[in-house]
């Protein structure tokens, strides 16, 4: 045999390891989805025909391991990490371009038009829900910057900087003293002072959930799904407030791991997730509101009302991104 | 042996050589370099604007002020129940002494993690000492255990185990004709405790109180499981600032606990040098136990030797009862009314429940034969052949023992988040080998210490018989060293496998999904609102409690750290 005919037999065997490799091991999938949700969505996938295995952690968690794992990534696919922390790992040339089939029709916002790396299939407002057992309307905030009045003081509570809930209702605040160049004023800083001097600090969700069953907190910050479900843990009814000023609005993303090696099932993944079928399904059972219109029109009407329920408060994430850490550090070392 | 045998020993002492050096520049000197460059050289120019902001961060300023008042106070606190037990135990004639005794000891099972997931358990918001107390006094709050005053109560009852060691092998060498002498001039007990015994036991007492600064200024897991909401110490603000992706703070802040570590350790080993010519009479008269006449003053001391041993007791005692007890009984009754094997069932069948246990074991284990090989082959080397290569190979590994855990650990953090070349070009952030690597570099010191003084005293006449019997230098190392110092090899593996079983410090750095180790398990088990975490957590601490008692009863009987 040639050196020519050694070469293309070890390549071939190369390929056939490669794909007996790639369909033996189950797409690793990277979500902050948890509990019964990723559950759900592997049950979903297997029956699909996606051999699939989700890593869920918290968000925070889950993007700072991403980082880390730069040299040697373990996942195949993220899915459900929100528009600053996408734009930052995109940023770091984690991704990988591809185009899912259902970006056509999806609104500009939510897709990725310059890089074709992210796309977003759900959008939750984070908001603030008060438990209308305890507290009347009338009582209740009308806007974020309410909160640091006395009639609130630990009547909120500010979870950890880390939850990705968390540091959006804290940028969003932020925000709004904001110069044009992106710079927020000492008035900012102040507010963000009494916000936590304001609040009960903790740092885990059980602590939280502690401070709502002892009935000092009655004002729950949350994603919008999330209030619904710690107003269930703890049993109380929660009302969501539309307030002035807009509620801050995120949208999760999907993207393909660069260097991924199993990037046709990853790519099939990413059509299935994201498709009206899947998206529509997951919303009548989770209540969570897609952005694909296909998606909206096949939901519950439940969900068609919750996706024009809130007025959004206008944040340009590109902006933002690469100011968030240095935010997020001077909250946690100066004001915390 | 045969011939080719014997030719062969320098080519693996050389490649052992080689792989020596190679842990060393890899685990020692790159963390170390990794500190300073970041430290001072964030972005390649020399500067120290990290010290400007962490001095300008309202959080660290208020964290070192933590730390300094907890030492200040964890001093004095320490010292007094310290040398009050030492007292009640060998000074005073106290009544059910192997009882006190028992109990007074308990600081040495009793310790990190597990101590202070312990006391979180039965002084926090639900347990059952805060329910007890406000039974009696219904204005307490359930988070009255908190804070500076959570912090500085733990340190006192579970810091005082260097006086427990210590301080009484050194009232032990007081000349009672000294006292004697003392009284007969008409001196009372106290006096004589303070003027005569007190200044011989000066120089131990300043060696124990620079033990428990340079414990407290490095305390990490107690003040994060007790400390609660807004309250920090230096160590866990370098945690915070590593996650916070400021490394150069983290960096430079480990720097400052560094210097203040080596400034004890320099402190302490200058009262060490100073303390041996106050060694007391060379045939000391035994000191004897003194009854105290006042009948008012004996029962006080009955009472508060009784009260601290009860505060010892209590946390282990319930810690180990609610073990047995239903999950449901912990939060819900102050004793356990039912007992069941149910939790220990749950931790060794349920893979969630076994894994830390098992990846503790597996990293103890790993981390333990890795460092007494390295300390085994830098001593005998260093013994053997002393020249300044060796006293430097000996001096790098001895290096770890002078900087705090999180100066190592940020070192490995900032060595490994990316491929280097020391390690073939890959990353050990977020993989399993990296803790144990921890673990490892800062064991060994310890380990050489110990073994140091087991090659010293090894008596050289057999070496030396050995070889006029025309043994090589392997095969008497192998045949003869080996098997002298295998005891006390295996009680320091075991007390250093004890040690990584509740490390704290070096976990909370290192740790990832592949390897979470118990301690890590012990402390969100703290943080957990389920019953059933907080079960699997009295599991957890008694084992190690267990695992500890039986190191420390092995030590004891082979007269190493331990002490009757």
């Amino acid at each position: 045999m040639t050196r020519k005919h050694w070469l293309a037999g070890a390549m071939t065997l190369l390929c056939l390891l490669g794909t007996s490799a790639a369909t033996a091991e189950p797409l690793v999938i990277y979500s902050p989805q948890g509990d019964e949700r990723a559950v759900w969505i592997a049950e979903e996938a297997a029956a699909a025909g996606h051999d699939v295995t989700i890593l869920t952690a918290g968000g925070g968690e889950l993007f700072d391991r991403i980082l880390a794992e730069r040299a040697n990534p373990q996942a195949d696919v993220v899915l459900g990490l929100i528009d600053a922390a996408m734009a930052t790992l995109k940023a770091e040339g984690l991704f990988q371009p591809y185009v899912p089939n259902w970006a056509e029709g999806l609104p500009e916002v939510y897709r990725d038009d310059a890089d074709r790396m992210v796309y977003k299939f759900w959008q939750t407002p984070v908001v603030i829900a008060y438990n209308s057992d305890m507290l009347p309307e009338g009582d209740a905030p009308a806007s974020w910057l309410e909160l640091v009045e006395d009639r609130y003081a630990g009547k909120y509570v500010i979870g950890p900087t880390t939850w990705q809930t968390t540091k959006t209702y804290l940028i969003g605040m932020l925000l709004r003293f904001a110069d044009d160049g992106g710079e927020i004023s000492d008035e900012g800083w102040d507010f963000m002072q009494r916000l936590y001097d304001n609040a009960i600090v903790v740092d885990s969700a059980d602590a939280k959930t502690a401070a709502f069953v002892n009935k000092e907190a009655v004002i729950d910050l949350n994603w919008f799904g999330g209030v619904g479900r710690q107003a269930g843990d703890v049993g109380y009814k929660a009302v969501v407030v539309d307030t002035e000023g807009g509620t801050p609005f995120i949208a999760e993303g999907i993207a393909v791991m660069k260097g991924t090696d199993q990037l046709d099932d990853a790519k099939a993944f990413v059509d299935w997730f994201g498709s009206a079928e899947f998206m529509s399904a997951y919303a009548a059972r989770f209540g969570q509101v897609p952005v694909h219109p296909d998606a909206i029109a096949a939901a519950p009407d439940t969900i068609k009302r919750n996706a024009t329920l809130l007025r959004p408060q206008p944040i340009d994430w590109d902006v933002v991104a690469p100011r968030i850490d240095g935010w997020i550090q001077r909250i946690e070392l100066d004001i915390k | 042996m045969t011939p080719s045998g014997i030719s062969r020993i320098p080519v693996v002492r050389s490649v052992l050589l080689v792989v020596v050096i190679w842990c060393a520049a890899s685990f020692i000197y790159a963390p170390i370099f990794s500190v300073l460059r970041f430290a001072f050289a964030p972005e390649g120019d020399i500067g120290l604007g990290a010290i400007g902001e962490l001095a300008g961060s309202r959080r660290v300023r208020t964290a070192i002020v933590n730390t300094l008042v907890v030492t200040g106070l964890s001093v004095i606190t320490v010292n007094v129940i310290g040398i009050f037990q030492v007292a009640v135990l060998e000074y005073l004639r106290v009544g059910g002494r192997g009882f006190l005794r028992f109990a007074y000891s308990t600081p040495l099972i009793f310790v990190s993690v597990a101590a202070a997931t312990g006391y979180g358990f039965v002084y926090g918001q639900t347990g059952a000492l805060t329910r007890l107390l406000q039974s009696v006094w219904p204005a307490l709050p359930n988070d009255w255990f908190t804070g500076t005053l959570a912090v500085v109560f733990a340190h006192t009852f579970l810091l005082t185990s260097f006086h427990f060691l210590f301080l009484r092998a050194a009232i032990r060498r007081v000349d009672y004709s000294t006292v004697e002498a003392a009284r007969g001039l008409g001196a009372s007990n106290m006096e004589a405790f303070v003027r005569v015994v007190l200044p011989v036991l000066l120089p131990t007492i300043f060696a124990t109180t620079l033990l428990v600064t340079y414990k407290s200024l490095g305390s990490f897991a107690i003040p994060s499981v007790l400390g609660g909401r807004r309250f920090d110490m230096v160590t866990e603000l370098i945690l915070t600032l590593n996650s916070l992706r400021r490394p150069d703070m983290a960096a430079m802040l480990s720097i400052g606990l560094g210097l203040a570590v080596i400034l004890c350790i320099a402190a302490m080993q200058y009262v060490e040098r100073r303390g041996s010519y106050v060694g007391g009479s060379k045939t000391p008269v035994p000191i004897e136990r003194i009854s105290i006449a006042s009948p008012v003053v004996n029962l006080a001391v009955h009472a508060a030797a009784y009260a601290i041993a009860v505060i010892q007791l209590v946390p282990i005692a319930l810690v180990v009862l609610f073990s047995f007890a239903p999950a449901r009984s912990i939060a819900t009754e102050v004793l356990p009314t039912s007992f069941t094997l149910q939790n220990y069932v749950t931790v060794f069948s349920q893979s969630t429940a076994f894994v830390p246990l098992k990846n503790s074991l597996l990293m103890g284990a790993s981390a333990t034969m890795a460092g007494i090989m390295i300390s085994l082959f830098v001593v005998n080397l260093a013994h053997r052949h002393a020249n300044i290569g060796t006293t430097s190979l000996d001096l790098s590994f001895m290096a770890p023992w002078i900087l705090p855990a999180p100066f190592i650990a940020i070192g490995l953090i900032l060595t490994y988040d990316e491929p280097n070349l020391l390690v073939a070009n890959r990353v050990l952030l977020g993989g399993f080998w990296i803790l144990p690597i921890g673990y490892a570099v800062v064991s060994i010191p310890i380990m050489m210490r110990f073994l140091r003084a087991a090659f010293f005293s090894l008596d050289p006449a057999l070496n030396e018989a050995a070889q006029s019997l025309g043994a090589p230098a392997s095969y008497r190392f192998l045949r003869v060293t080996i098997p002298l110092v295998l005891p006390v090899m295996i009680l320091i593996a075991a007390m250093t496998l004890n040690g990584i079983l509740s490390e704290y410090s070096m976990s909370a750095f290192l740790f990832n999904v592949n390897n979470k180790p118990l301690s890590i398990a012990l402390f969100e088990g703290a943080r957990s609102a389920n019953p059933e975490q907080a079960a699997i957590n009295l599991v957890y601490i008694s084992l190690i409690m267990a695992f500890s008692l039986g190191i420390v009863t092995l030590a004891d009987r082979y007269g190493l750290g331990g002490g009757k």
